[in-house]
């Protein structure tokens, strides 16, 4: 211990730690990168779905108040909406159900090779989700291996999987599973194997054991992972566009064909603010339910 | 148009080396650009409006694999070009969706500042468009003896009346391309598209007056000048089509890819690169509809306020060139805007049948089945661009 060389005058002043200004300090670099980044495009983004597009090639916009632009969208967009929700609740419960049990055995059968298992589940995402989609498109073409496989085994011909929801979907969760499998596998990670013991000694059953101690303890990281599943999967672009066909079109790709090719700037900035406010009413009722702590996993 | 999905290099090369600004002016014409969208082209068009500018430079914009290349030593025509006139070229391949580079350069055009290029290569209903905007310059063609040599059926053009805008760069034919050993028999109309024995192998294309116009003059419509309601019927046949799952994918040029792995038997594809995808895939075949087809051309414009013009005219007067032209058009196989290119191919025997193809070189009969689809006033373009966007987004 080094206190009784200090002198009295750093006695008197409280350590680096308890300054006030400290924390703020500290958060100011997050601050400017939010205000600059997402606070401001966000608050321009609030005039502009409420204005009126007089010339939409200059971009000549006319604030308007216009309320209506958000009723349009979603009379016009609800069909496309309900779709995007669907496909991404979809996406997040196969995640769900390929990851917990992924996620079981990294922690509890993974031994050595646990850090291994778990750089396997993100080494896919090294690569941008376009890349991914694309390469998806060649495994599931009508020539391509996987469907010239199942039907050597007996698949009818003409079945399709390019271009269809199942293709959509398919390329929706592989993107979730490492945000369902790493929380889960913190999760599960805490805890104790005495409990486990314990349970057993009870004379608990493997189910039971699983039902009424591992899930509930894990539930924090399985929440946190339907969360981090759903909300990229609810706007996602990319696998629509690439894996869909004109039938499985998602939100994201309205927005985009608003703004880039219709020129349409305040309905796809409604479109693009409903879609957000529908996110975050999704993350509250989730807060509300279990607590913050949960995306946190603390 | 040879949209090959390529990885888009950036709009200015190497070569173009970059004036340098002091940080607070380059900050300043970035944030004038308006708006993160608008980032890319702006910081660049704030680079290169820094003065001092004595060097003999062009920019140049193009589509992907749409001229010859310098391949085996041979020197493709950028190359040439360089060595003949000692201008430093920035030829860029960075084209790859037309409605994506306007969302880009709209912001700076519309601020009344340069963008980066020179010359761009761009649909004529893009140009058209640019024209109407004001945010064209008229081409240096005083000194383009060359620019005499536009083919007579590419002259003043519909959407350029003056012809003082643009020179084609390429013209082509949209038609149906497919794949016999798929389709079973020889396809003969666009009605072949929607038989329900092809549900499902059938792509149409995300340029709407592509698929439009051919589906149009299929019911008879005249798509020279082009109304909404005469084009309704059409968007409903094919608004039916794609719920029924008769439509597999609306696409870009990316339908090559699908047509080479089996997923489309039959698809609406450009003339020139069915052309070229024959040689990898003999079993293609293209027809052009005996209802009509759209005749297209990709222009080379000159944005408001492109500083090299005396290069752009040497640009021009050595690309109009029979010569020069007829490389091209041997390497992309679409219409040369030139004439004098198909005595040229001919008299080469290596050539010699480009030079007889009726896709390259439309014969009377052919030339009677093309149309090119008329300019369309701002309300009805948006119309149009609504109702196909909620069949192909919807």
């Amino acid at each position: 211990m080094n206190v009784s060389r200090r002198s009295p005058r750093a006695e008197a002043r409280p350590p680096l730690h308890r300054q006030a200004w400290l924390p703020w300090l500290l958060l100011t670099p997050g601050l400017i990168w939010l205000l600059l980044w997402f606070v401001l495009p966000l608050a321009q983004l609030l005039p502009v779905s409420l204005s009126e597009n007089a010339d939409r090639f200059r971009m000549t916009l006319v604030f308007r108040g216009r309320i209506a632009n958000y009723a349009e969208v979603m009379t016009q967009y609800a069909p496309v909406l309900a779709r995007s929700l669907a496909y991404a609740a979809a996406s997040t419960a196969l995640a769900a159900l390929i990851a917990y049990p992924l996620a079981w055995v990294i922690r509890f059968r993974g031994g050595r090779w646990k850090g291994l298992l778990l750089a396997l589940v993100v080494l896919p995402f090294f690569t941008s989700s376009m890349v991914r989609a694309i390469a998806w498109t060649t495994l599931l073409g009508d020539d391509g291996p996987l469907l010239s496989t199942l039907r050597a085994l007996g698949l009818p011909p003409g079945t399709r999987l390019l271009n269809t929801a199942v293709a959509v979907v398919g390329g929706l969760t592989y993107n979730a599973l490492p945000f369902m499998v790493l929380p889960i596998t913190l999760s599960l990670e805490r805890i104790p194997t005495e409990l486990l013991d314990a349970a057993r000694d009870l004379q608990a059953g493997p189910w039971i054991v699983f039902r009424r101690v591992v899930l509930p303890l894990s539930a924090p990281g399985l929440a946190a992972g339907i969360v981090l599943s759903l909300i990229p999967a609810a706007g996602d672009v990319v696998n629509a566009q690439f894996l869909g066909g004109p039938n499985n079109r998602m939100i994201g790709n309205v927005v985009q064909s608003l703004i880039l090719v219709q020129r349409q700037l305040p309905r796809g900035a409604a479109l693009a603010l409903v879609l957000m406010a529908l996110m975050t009413a999704t993350v509250l009722v989730h807060v509300r339910r279990h607590g913050s702590s949960d995306l946190t996993l603390s | 148009m040879p949209r090959q999905a390529q990885p888009v290099p950036a709009p200015l090369s190497r070569e173009e080396p970059l004036p340098s600004l002091g940080r607070r002016r380059f900050l300043r014409q970035a944030v004038l650009a308006g708006g993160a969208a608008a980032l890319g082209p702006a910081l660049l068009a704030a680079c290169r409006s820094g003065g001092g500018d004595r060097k003999r430079r062009l920019v140049i914009s193009n589509w992907p694999l749409y001229i010859d290349p310098t391949k085996d030593g041979v020197p493709g025509t950028v190359d040439r070009f360089r060595k003949q006139t000692g201008i430093e070229v920035s030829y860029s391949e960075d084209q790859n969706d037309s409605v994506a580079f306007f969302a880009k350069i709209q912001p700076v055009l519309a601020a009344g500042r340069p963008i980066v290029q020179d010359l761009f290569v761009t649909p004529y209903w893009l140009a058209e468009r640019l024209i109407r905007l004001g945010w064209a310059d008229p081409l240096p063609l005083d000194g383009v003896a060359n620019a005499s040599r536009l083919i007579p059926s590419l002259r003043k053009p519909s959407w350029d009346p003056s012809g003082r805008f643009t020179l084609p760069w390429q013209s082509g034919i949209t038609g149906i391309a497919y794949n016999i050993e798929a389709t079973g028999r020889p396809l003969t109309s666009v009605d072949d598209l929607f038989d329900p024995r092809l549900k499902g192998k059938v792509g149409f294309l995300t340029e709407m007056r592509d698929t439009m116009g051919m589906l149009m003059l299929a019911d008879g419509k005249d798509i020279t000048r082009p109304s909404y309601a005469a084009a309704e019927p059409s968007f409903a046949r094919l608004e039916q089509a794609k719920k029924d799952g008769q439509i597999r994918a609306f696409t870009g040029n990316d339908y090559q890819d699908d047509l080479l792995a089996g997923n489309f038997a039959a698809c609406v594809a450009w003339s020139g690169d069915v052309a070229q995808l024959a040689l990898e895939q003999p079993k293609l075949r293209f027809l052009v509809p005996p209802t009509g087809t759209t005749l297209w051309a990709d222009v080379m414009v000159m944005p408001k306020g492109a500083p090299h013009r005396q290069e752009a005219a040497e640009w021009l007067k050595f690309v109009y060139d029979p010569a020069t032209a007829a490389r091209i058009a041997a390497a992309v196989k679409y219409i040369s805007p030139v004439a004098g290119v198909q005595e040229v191919l001919a008299r080469t025997p290596a050539t010699a049948a480009l030079a007889r193809n009726p896709l390259m070189f439309p014969d009377r009969e052919m030339e009677a089945r093309l149309r090119v689809f008329g300019p369309l006033a701002s309300g009805e373009e948006a119309r149009f661009d609504e109702r196909f966007a909620s069949i192909t987004e919807g």
